[in-house]
Formats: C-alpha cells, structure tokens, sequence
C-alpha cells in the first residue's frame, strides 16, 4: 500500500501532513516513509531529525565527456547537440554537465571519437532510524546535477524488498517529472491546498495528472482562516473529496524550527490532523 | 540586456511574491519584463490579478517512423539511450513518448531516412500587459513532463526579446526546487535572488541552492521572508558562507498573508 501526498504549489504543507500522517498510521502499521521531493527533501526535519544514519549514491544520469588530446575542433558535437550543452570558448568544446542529457548524439556523430559518455553521481539515498520507530529513506538530487525524476524511481527501486504494510511518500512541489515518478504507482494520494488563487489553481493542475493515473484522491485544505470565501470555494470543488481543513496558525513555524513534529507541538493543527485522520486511514486501510 | 533571476529551492517561501513586488516597484522608474518560468505552476498573473493574453503554442520535435521505408534494421532503438524506442517482432520501432527526450539522433541516424520529426504542442506562453512600463511573459507546460524544460527555454527566449526590443530589465521567476526546469531558468543569469525563511526547511533547501547558483557561476543575493517567524541565524551564516548579501527582509505578517490569499498582493507597499 503506498500513499502520497502531493500539492502542486510549494509551502502549503505537504512535509508537515506527510511526517504526521507516518507517525499516527505507525501506531497500528508498518511503516516506511519515503521522501521523493528530491530537490528539497524536508520530510526528516519535520519528523524531528537533522541528519542520517547512512548515504548511498545514485547515478541515474550519463554525461558527455570530450577527450581533448583527440579532438580536432571541427565542431560537429555542438551542431548535433538539441540542449546548447555543448559550448566551445574558442578553441575547444566543453560538455556543460547540467545542460547535457546524455543522449549520446555527440557520441555518435564526433569523427574523431573523442566523446566518450560517462555515468555520473546525480544523486544520494538517505537512511535514518526515525525516533518514531519506522525508518525515513530519502533521495537528494545533488545541485546542479539533472534526471531528478530518474532519482526518484531510483530510490523506490531500491527499497522495494523493505517490509511495510504502508509506504507513505511526500512529493514535490509542482507538477514535473520528479513528482509523476512519485505518484505513479500510489494507491491513494491526499492532496494538500491552502486557501489562495495560486494553491487552489495548482491544486487543479495536480489533480489532472493524478486523474491520469486513475488514482483515489481526497483534500486537505490547510491555513485555514486566512480567506473563509476561498476556503469556501475549494470545499465546493471538492465535494465529498474533502477529508478534513486545518487552521492557519503561527505556531507550526515555531514547532519546525525547533525540530518539533507537528503533532508533539502546542498548534491546534496537531488536534485538527488526529481529527482527520481515521478518514484517510478507512480509505487507506480498506484497500 | 541585464537579468536577474529569483529563485529559493523550497517551494512556498514566496518567489512568485518577491518577484512580482520587486517587477511592480522597479516598474516605476524602468521598463520591466517579468518572465514566469514555473511552467508547471505558473501563478505570477493570479498574484498580480491578470487573465493571460497573446497565447502561443510551444511545440516539441518527435520522431514519427514511416511503416512502409522502415526496414526495422533496429538501429535507431539500439542507439536511443532514453530507451524511448523499443523493438516490435514483425513491426517498425514503437515511441514511448513519455520517455522521448527529444533528441533527435534517431531521425538523424536512420539509414533508410524513414523516420521523420512531428511537431506535437507541449506547453504555452503568453504576453500580458501589467502596466505600462510592466510586461509578464508566462509559460504553461501542457504536454508531458520530460518537455517541460523545453517550455522553459522557449518561454524565456521571448521574454528575451521582448526585453532586449523594449530595453527593459528581465526578471526571471522559477519554479521550485533544483531540476531542469529551475536549472534553465536559472542559465545565463548573472546574478540570483535566493527567497527563503527563517525555519531549518529554509535554510537546508537554500543551501543547496547556493550549490546550484555555484555550479552555475551565479551570484546569489538573500531574500529572508516570513522574517522574525524564529530564529534567522541560520540563514545569517548562511548567507555570510555563501558570501551573499540580505538584500531584503520582508516581516512574517497576517496581513500579507491575507493579502495574497485574497489575490490583493499588488496593493502593498511591501519591498
């Protein structure tokens, strides 16, 4: 059984939702939780934790790498190159890693063979023992490196022989490959908005790829009291969808800074999560 | 043309925000183009209240083989390394689109010539008026995931062009986080706004940005938001490893919160 939470706008607290939704379910179940948002991965600092116990890389992604003692300069890699990855100051062409996507076009067209393409470390997998009794695996997108979709199929192959009962994944913002990776082969995923034009319309964006799948959704609307007419307008849009609202409350920056889960802190938000949950637990659990 | 990018890694600290306030207040004594490269979420004309207008449709080449002059030799499936192609017994290569990246060595590689590029749509952009110093130029990804970098690049060429015709300063607002889509957006820009806050998410996402802006020669300035919410020495020592400046300091605030979510942002007087 695997969960997601996803969102499409950043910052309306998926992170938060996803590390208390691991916490309360592992009072009963198995679980493990995989934080897929690989190019800001916060899942572990909202469970409490800064740091791991283990890091594994991960090279999902090739890069060209043009031998300089063979190149003749006829530049014939950069007229072939689709992406502008390929830049010459003059004298000799240079492969700029984050632009190249080691479609091996150069490769195969350079008559000097002077390009070879190279695996390269993109990534890293995270390990951590959570306090809370069931482990955190996380993937990292290293900076400047690309194929961040790739890192997060990555990372799920890699825990596939873990034991579970229920694998609860935290996404991305937005709505590009890393975040498909994530959701593509969840059984349920709970979406999380916030009352604002720019949430509520990437809430609708979200919403189209997760139909894609064909997969069950619910909506937590979050922020509660910041604009009642807009709340108003997500819940009509959400009809029997909705599985719960949570307030609008200053305290819940207070609890993540000081490494606080969100439901050991003093925010009503805390109260409001256990409220909602045996609804997303009766749509998890029946599966 | 001068650039400037506005960026942060974690998502919801309030790029689209600064990069609107900081388009709106230096619209007053230049000519702006403000470029919304959040193809995927694209929410700079729902801050500044606009409905989006000239659309244009951006197209992405993919390869489309000709049944009757392929002669299914396989060469075009073993040298696509995006695994986009995969053999059929009896019949041509079939695409798997969603992994086609677009490169093109296929079409250029078949020795019978059969496979030819087709022109699909994979996103919009969009030109809209803001004031009259003000343009907003938008992308929208429409088509599959892998393209949406591809709508980046298009989208910023012609708030490009629009800059450099109208001599204006570009200003280019990303999406969030690290991937492609950030890393186009964020090419050829000299320097960058970080938009962070004072919490350990802030601190740890915009320090691998600082990786990013690195990696790409860019300099980074800080935008600490939410500011006062907790403890900022972080982001401070941060900023001063990074050597970055605090350009600004925008106070954690109900009002600007409630402004935003009522899509009024454009009435305060913030930066």
């Amino acid at each position: 059984m695997k969960i997601a939470i996803a969102s499409g706008k950043g910052g309306v607290g998926k992170s938060m939702l996803s590390s208390a939704l691991a916490m309360l379910m592992s009072e009963e179940k198995k679980i493990l939780a995989l934080d897929c948002d690989v190019d800001a991965p916060d899942m572990g600092i909202w469970l409490g934790h800064k740091g791991y116990d283990k890091k594994e890389p991960i090279s999902t992604s090739v890069k060209a790498r043009i031998d300089s003692k063979k190149c003749i300069n006829c530049g014939k890699c950069s007229e072939v190159c689709e992406f502008g990855a390929i830049k010459s100051d003059g004298s000799r062409p240079k492969a700029e890693d984050y632009l190249c996507e080691g479609c091996g076009a150069c490769e195969y067209f350079c008559p000097e063979n002077a390009i070879t393409l190279e695996e390269v470390q993109n990534g890293e997998i995270r390990f951590k023992e959570t306090r809370h009794g069931f482990s955190l695996v996380t993937g990292l997108l290293l900076p400047g490196s690309t194929c961040s979709g790739k890192i997060v199929a990555e990372i799920k192959k890699r825990v596939k022989n873990e034991k579970y009962d229920v694998m609860v994944i935290d996404c991305p913002a937005g709505t590009g490959c890393p975040v498909i990776a994530a959701i593509n082969d969840c059984d349920y995923i709970v979406m999380v908005c916030e009352p604002t034009p720019s949430a509520f319309s990437d809430l609708k964006r979200i919403q189209k790829s997760v139909s894609h799948f064909g997969i069950g959704h619910g909506i937590v609307i979050n922020k509660c009291g910041l604009n009642p007419r807009m709340e108003k307008e997500i819940e009509k849009w959400a009809g029997n969808r909705l599985l719960g609202r949570l307030s609008f409350d200053k305290k819940v920056f207070k609890a993540v800074s000081e490494l606080t889960p969100i439901l050991e802190s003093k925010s009503e938000v805390a109260n409001e999560i256990k409220e909602l949950f045996p609804k997303i637990k009766s749509k998890v659990l029946k599966k | 043309m001068e650039q400037i990018a506005v960026t942060g890694g974690k998502g919801g600290t309030g790029k689209s925000t600064f990069a609107v306030l900081l388009a709106l207040k230096l619209s007053k004594k230049q000519r702006i183009v403000l470029c919304d490269a959040d193809v995927g979420c694209p929410n700079d004309h729902l801050i500044l209240g606009k409905d989006l207008k000239n659309e244009k449709t951006i197209e992405a080449e993919f390869p489309e083989i000709d049944a009757e002059k392929c002669t299914k030799c396989g060469k075009c499936v073993g040298e696509c390394r995006a695994n986009a192609l995969f053999m059929v017994p009896g019949k041509p290569p079939r695409l798997l689109k969603d992994l086609c990246n677009n490169c093109a060595l296929c079409w250029k590689i078949c020795p019978e010539k059969a496979i030819k590029p087709v022109m699909e749509e994979c996103g919009k952009s969009y030109e809209t008026l803001i004031n009259e110093n003000l343009w907003l130029v938008t992308g929208e990804a429409t088509g599959r995931p892998e393209q949406a970098a591809e709508v980046v690049k298009t989208t910023k060429e012609r708030a490009m062009e629009k800059a450099e015709k109208g001599d204006a300063l570009l200003i280019i607002d990303t999406a969030a986080g690290t991937h492609c889509d950030v890393i186009h957006a964020l090419e050829g820009t000299k320097k960058a706004y970080i938009v962070t806050e004072p919490t350990p998410l802030g601190e740890w996402d915009s320090e691998l940005m600082v990786g990013v802006l690195e990696k790409l020669k860019i300099r980074p300035l800080f935008v600490i938001n939410r500011a006062g919410v907790s403890d900022d020495k972080g982001i401070r020592k941060l900023a001063e490893r990074s050597k970055a400046k605090i350009e600004h300091e925008i106070p954690y605030s109900e009002e600007i919160a409630k402004a935003y979510s009522e899509g009024k942002l454009y009435n305060l007087n913030i930066l």
